[in-house]
């Protein structure tokens, strides 16, 4: 599904990722975890297609195909997804017409005919209640007012809605409290799938206690420095990041 | 020779020549009006740069054509041809007007109208029924004259008059389209009054459109009376083709508790120029005013709002939002002024701007004057480009860029239009609005992708 090969970024010319590679396999759940600063939000961000990255080596292949070469939007078109850490409001537009708008976007790419405002709605509705989001906040502009968990579940829907082939999930746990992050890896957990992968950037052990991965990766200084399961997670809860360096130092 | 003299000239020559032609010859305190009118215009001329309130609008794009009123109709019209300009399905009311002039025969029969109201052409009233004018006519725009008002008295000839009888509700609104049509140097001076007794509630719109793309020029006064307790909502949409030059007058009077709800949205033409005058007189009055410019590439949309509080408790809200295209230029000017008498007045003035493209520009003036010390008065202006982080959110989700950008812009517009009650008009905004960026290269901070 992904297969990331030696990735290299910039930001403002200083380096942020230098050689990371990454393969993600069909219906996959990889975490990426890591201290402050180690680049994994950058790496999510890269991957969508951010603006302000400059990829200045390696490359990544989504489902074979070159994904740097593809527009930001011709990637969330294709199966990518990023939900962010920090989703951001549009005042005045609103959620109903965005939502529509990117779904047909996706459809079309897929070979689906546009869904017409019934269906639509029904589909949203089911979806909603998938994610147990208010289907008031519907009627508002786009994460308007909206408080944090209520974005966090905003962007669930939207993976529900788009049904993606790979989803990143950029620090989705951060900011919510117990009930909301419950709610939101439910929401997450019922778009597992064998065809659906997903990547979990997160900095605490605790959304792996609800969202079970696969592989657990570690990031620091730009780059995976090792690869386990769930229980990788478990010791760095009790360890910390510093053991690693450690590790490094030794090796 | 002095370039300012010439058009005075050639105005004064307009109106000696439009004089015999022109209604309400033998009604003595209209002459007196008109009389007046044309004195302050030959005194005064137009306005310069030199002046504060037109420091950053030339009006070379005014001047620079020989407009003059047409005596002789236009050929038919349809009524298929004015479908396209329907704003509100549920209006009781329709008057049309073509290239200034009242078109009752295409004008909705008011059958549904309550008694206590009257509508019309005021052409018609002053002919019929002077007496109901006589202390109306001029009573909230004479004693702020300015060129374009004193133009458009000396030339006074027809417009839109509603007049509601105390207590009475008009529940639909009334919708006044002025549509100009393919004659070229075709300007006019449409002057409305629209009066609203004690107690009296209404919601009128005032459309102004064009037919084709011939430039026209027109040069509207609309004065609004309303009396104590009385409610209007007065819907103002300047849409008129891409080479129009438009100056549009609003001058409101207040009575005590009354409550005047604008909204003023200018799409359209080459060079446009919209002001609101309001005094605050009558206590317990509230002034809402919301309101929409949009200057397209090499095209100038100028608001100017004066309100002026005289009285204590007194509330005026007043919400600006304007987009600048290409190389459009937009000008925002809104004082409030707060008398020394003036005490307990809630008044508050925003203006957002967003420019599209490097070679945008506006210049926007918000101005408080407070000479009371127990006030409660804010102002706030913004002037900006698209957020990269919104535009990257919506392509993130699959929507184009050039998509994504048009429902930023539609957003930014939408947030001074919801609040307006006139059904229909929010959508055709936002769809002209939606033209007009379709029409134009919407680009992110000036630059191409």
């Amino acid at each position: 599904m992904l297969k990331v090969t030696d990735l290299q970024v910039t930001v403002d010319d200083q380096p942020i990722l230098k050689g990371l590679d990454l393969q993600v396999g069909r219906g996959e759940i990889h975490a990426i975890m890591g201290p402050n600063g180690s680049g994994k939000s950058s790496f999510a961000h890269v991957l969508a297609g951010r603006e302000g990255y400059t990829v200045t080596g390696g490359e990544v292949l989504f489902d074979g195909e070159d994904l740097l070469a593809l527009d930001v939007e011709q990637r969330a078109r294709k199966g990518m997804f990023l939900a962010l850490q920090y989703p951001v409001e549009l005042p005045g537009v609103s959620t109903m017409v965005f939502l529509r708008e990117s779904l047909n976007a996706v459809r079309a790419e897929r070979g689906e005919p546009a869904l017409d405002a019934a269906s639509f709605i029904k589909l949203l509705r089911e979806k909603a209640r998938l994610v147990e989001l208010n289907p008031e906040l519907l009627k508002r502009a786009v994460n308007t007012g909206f408080s944090g968990g209520e974005k966090k579940r905003s962007e669930i829907l939207q993976m529900a809605l788009l049904e993606p082939k790979l989803a990143v999930l950029d620090e989705t746990d951060s900011g919510l409290d117990i009930d909301a992050l419950r709610i939101v890896a439910d929401g997450v957990n019922a778009l597992r799938s064998p065809d659906r992968s997903m990547i979990l950037v997160t900095h605490y052990q605790r959304l792996l206690d609800y969202i079970e991965p696969d592989f657990v990766h570690v990031l620091s200084g730009g780059r995976i420095v090792r690869t386990g399961d769930k229980s990788l997670a478990l010791e760095l809860e009790r360890r910390g990041y510093a053991w690693l360096d450690e590790g490094e130092a030794a090796a | 020779m002095n370039a300012v003299l010439e058009p005075v000239e050639r105005y004064r020559a307009l109106v000696d020549a439009a004089a015999p032609l022109l209604p309400g010859a033998h009604l003595d305190w209209l002459v007196a009006q008109r009389t007046e009118a044309l004195e302050h215009f030959v005194q005064t001329g137009f306005p310069s740069r030199k002046q504060e309130a037109w420091r950053y609008t030339g009006l070379e794009r005014v001047l620079e054509e020989s407009w003059a009123p047409q005596a002789e109709s236009v050929g038919t019209l349809k009524e298929a041809d004015l479908a396209r300009f329907r704003l509100s399905e549920d209006a009781c009311v329709r008057l049309l007007f073509v290239n200034g002039r009242w078109m009752p025969e295409l004008s909705s029969a008011a059958t549904e109208v309550p008694v206590g109201v009257q509508v019309g052409g005021l052409r018609a009233a002053l002919e019929e029924q002077p007496e109901q004018l006589v202390h109306r006519l001029g009573l909230a725009a004479r004693s702020r004259q300015s060129s374009f008002t004193a133009l458009n008295t000396a030339l006074l000839d027809d417009g839109a008059w509603l007049q509601v009888s105390a207590n009475t509700r008009l529940e639909a609104p009334i919708e006044i389209l002025y549509l100009t049509v393919g004659q070229e140097r075709t300007a006019i001076h449409p002057r409305n009054l629209l009066v609203l007794e004690e107690g009296a509630q209404a919601t009128v719109i005032e459309h102004y459109a064009s037919l084709d793309a011939t430039p026209c020029f027109t040069n509207s006064l609309s004065e609004v009376l309303l009396g104590a307790g009385a409610r209007l909502e007065h819907a103002r949409l300047q849409d008129e083709s891409a080479g129009a030059r438009h100056m549009g007058n609003v001058f409101i009077e207040q009575g005590e508790r009354s409550y005047y709800r604008g909204i003023s949205v200018n799409l359209g033409g080459l060079w446009s120029r919209c002001e609101y005058h309001n005094r605050l007189q009558h206590t317990g009055a509230r002034c809402d005013l919301d309101g929409l410019y949009v200057a397209g590439d090499r095209r100038l949309s100028d608001v100017h709002l004066e309100i002026e509080h005289g009285v204590p408790g007194c509330d005026s809200r007043q919400r600006f939002k304007g987009i600048v295209l290409g190389r459009g230029r937009a000008v925002f000017d809104g004082l409030i002024r707060v008398q020394p008498d003036a005490q307990k007045t809630d008044a508050h003035l925003s203006n957002d701007n967003l420019l599209l493209s490097r070679d945008a520009e506006v210049d926007t003036k918000p101005q408080l004057e407070i000479y009371a010390d127990d006030v409660k008065c804010s102002h706030g202006t913004t002037v900006g480009q698209l957020e990269p982080a919104q535009v990257f959110y919506l392509r993130s989700r699959g929507i184009a860029a050039g998509v994504a950008r048009r429902m930023l812009c539609l957003g930014f517009a939408t947030e001074v239009l919801q609040d307006c009650s006139v059904t229909g008009f929010t959508e055709r905004v936002q769809r002209r609005l939606q033209e007009h960026l379709e029409d134009t290269v919407v680009t992110l901070n000036g630059k191409e992708e």
